[in-house]
């Protein structure tokens, strides 16, 4: 079952995170994919995350559906202009990918490339039209294109920032420009989550909340210091600094956070740092398997 | 105000390496870049002391009152005789009155400054990116604030998901959007930015 089918069937979602390498070697994917065959309903592959240069997702995405693995295919208006969006759409349309994950993108100077020039000619909304536009068969200026896309697109939100009325512009504007799913950036805050899940609930759109098993207190610094957005509470944080297998300890933090959250959303998305070693796990944990 | 920033003196000299012994006339601006104190005639007099330290053949220094806006090379001449001696003209302007002058005469022209933004001085401070002369405003849906150019990310439709308690991601300064937000609240528009804004047309204006 697709991702969209699985998402109409009303099912509890998982999904996971893959990021394509640094280089040229593809075979760490394979691995990876191992790993999340068959316990996930699809997987992610990320658009140069951090503005880092890796691989084009429009590659790993491709390799994932040969391997009968549904993808999600992140697309950022970072290195794109409209042309070269639409482009990559029709590719990825043509490889058989068909979940696009529509992103505005980390900012240039946060990456390896800080002197890029960022582009940014259209913005996550804009981007969303492009897709319900050449879903119909049409370019963004109304040219008849030889065959329509079938993409399912999806928009990403932050659930902890605030205040609410802010973040309602844009997400109200993204269902209306045509997302059909949302995945958040990560909750660690269950209260801020079922917070925001309470406002927008009556927007009828399927949410499917991030989640990041903590590997260490050292790593959840990290976080807060680089991923814009981020909000950690301070008993996690504590949990982690004492724990003596921090690892463990991440992953049932994680697994709580999951139980506190799963009543209000329709699925989650595991981003681990590192690697899916301890994905299954996580799903055990918290019944998802 | 078009906004700029001093080149360092090492990249200024790769540039003028080759050409040291050929007669060199420092050229600043009084309008933006004198206001900023990065082309105006303290910092043309600093340039030229800098230069012959360095051993490079400096002529002279002028101040020119805009060196965006020329009636002809001819009265820039009769106006500052000594620019019609040099060899090559080391411009301490914004990249306007660099271009301007490089078209105009037959001389080696050479930046000394980089142009970074288009701002507003207000007092003291310096405000940047305030347009980014996208060829087609759209400010009027903002209550007169730029998202465009504000934005680092030239985000139309609302804030990027790095926005959070009112600071932007990118810069060190409060995120436009919460700006928006705020100006748009107290004049009783909110409603307005439920407006989905289509793709700005580049290119119309040229
Ligand atoms: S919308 Fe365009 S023209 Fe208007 S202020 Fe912003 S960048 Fe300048
Ligand atoms: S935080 Fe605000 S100003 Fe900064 S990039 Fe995001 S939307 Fe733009």
């Amino acid at each position: 079952m697709g991702l969209e089918e699985a998402i109409r069937s009303g099912k509890f979602i998982v999904t996971a995170e893959i990021c394509p390498p640094k280089g040229t070697d593809i075979s760490g994917l394979f691995s990876e994919a191992a790993l999340l065959q068959g316990i996930v309903d699809a997987v992610n592959v990320t658009d140069c995350p951090r503005a880092m240069v890796r691989m084009s997702p429009l590659v790993l995405s491709s390799e994932l559906i040969k391997m009968n693995i549904d993808t999600i295919m992140h697309l950022t208006c970072r290195d794109r202009n409209r042309i070269a969006i639409q482009s990559d759409l029709l590719a990825a349309h043509a490889l058989g990918i068909r979940n696009v994950l529509a992103m505005s993108g980390d900012f240039t100077t946060m990456g390896d490339h800080p002197y890029a020039k960022p582009v940014f000619d259209l913005d996550s909304v804009q981007m969303l039209q492009v897709i319900t536009k050449m879903n119909r068969g049409f370019d963004l200026m109304d040219n008849p294109l030889g065959g329509a896309t079938s993409l399912y697109a999806g928009a990403v939100v932050n659930p902890g920032a605030r205040p609410l009325g802010f973040v309602r512009i844009k997400l109200q504007k993204k269902i209306s420009a045509g997302a059909r799913f949302i995945q958040t950036q990560a909750v660690f805050d269950a209260d801020l989550f079922n917070e925001f899940m309470d406002e927008f609930k009556s927007l009828n759109i399927p949410v499917i909340a991030g989640i990041i098993p903590l590997r260490s207190a050292k790593s959840a610094g990290f976080m807060i210091e680089n991923i814009p957005g981020v909000k950690i509470p301070q008993a996690a944080i504590n949990r982690m600094e004492s724990a003596s297998d921090p690892v463990t300890e991440g992953l049932k933090i994680a697994a709580e956070t999951i139980d506190r959250i799963k009543e209000n959303c329709q699925g989650v998305h595991i981003m681990p740092i590192g690697n899916h070693d301890h994905t299954k796990r996580l799903l055990e944990m918290c019944s998802l398997l | 105000m078009i906004v700029t920033r001093s080149k360092p003196i090492e990249e200024i000299m790769d540039q003028i390496d080759q050409i040291m012994d050929q007669k060199i006339c420092v050229i600043g601006c009084s309008l933006c870049a004198g206001k900023l104190k990065t082309g105006g005639e303290p910092e043309v007099k600093n340039m030229i002391r800098q230069l012959q330290d360095k051993r490079v053949n400096v002529i002279d220094g002028v101040v020119l009152k805009h060196a965006c806006s020329i009636e002809s090379w001819e009265s820039l001449i009769k106006e500052q005789p000594v620019i019609s001696d040099a060899e090559v003209l080391l411009v301490m302007s914004c990249g306007i009155g660099v271009s301007l002058l490089g078209r105009l005469c037959d001389k080696i022209v050479i930046p000394a400054l980089d142009t970074v933004s288009l701002g507003a001085a207000l007092n003291d401070e310096i405000l940047l990116e305030m347009c980014s002369m996208c060829g087609q405003c759209t400010v009027g849906f903002f209550s007169g604030l730029c998202p465009k150019s504000g934005c680092p990310k030239s985000q139309l439709n609302g804030p990027c998901g790095g926005s959070n308690d009112g600071e932007c991601e990118v810069r060190e300064r409060k995120c436009i959007w919460t700006r928006i937000y705020e100006v748009m609240e107290a004049k009783n528009m909110l409603s307005m930015l439920n407006e989905t804004l289509s793709p700005t047309e580049y290119n119309r204006g040229l």
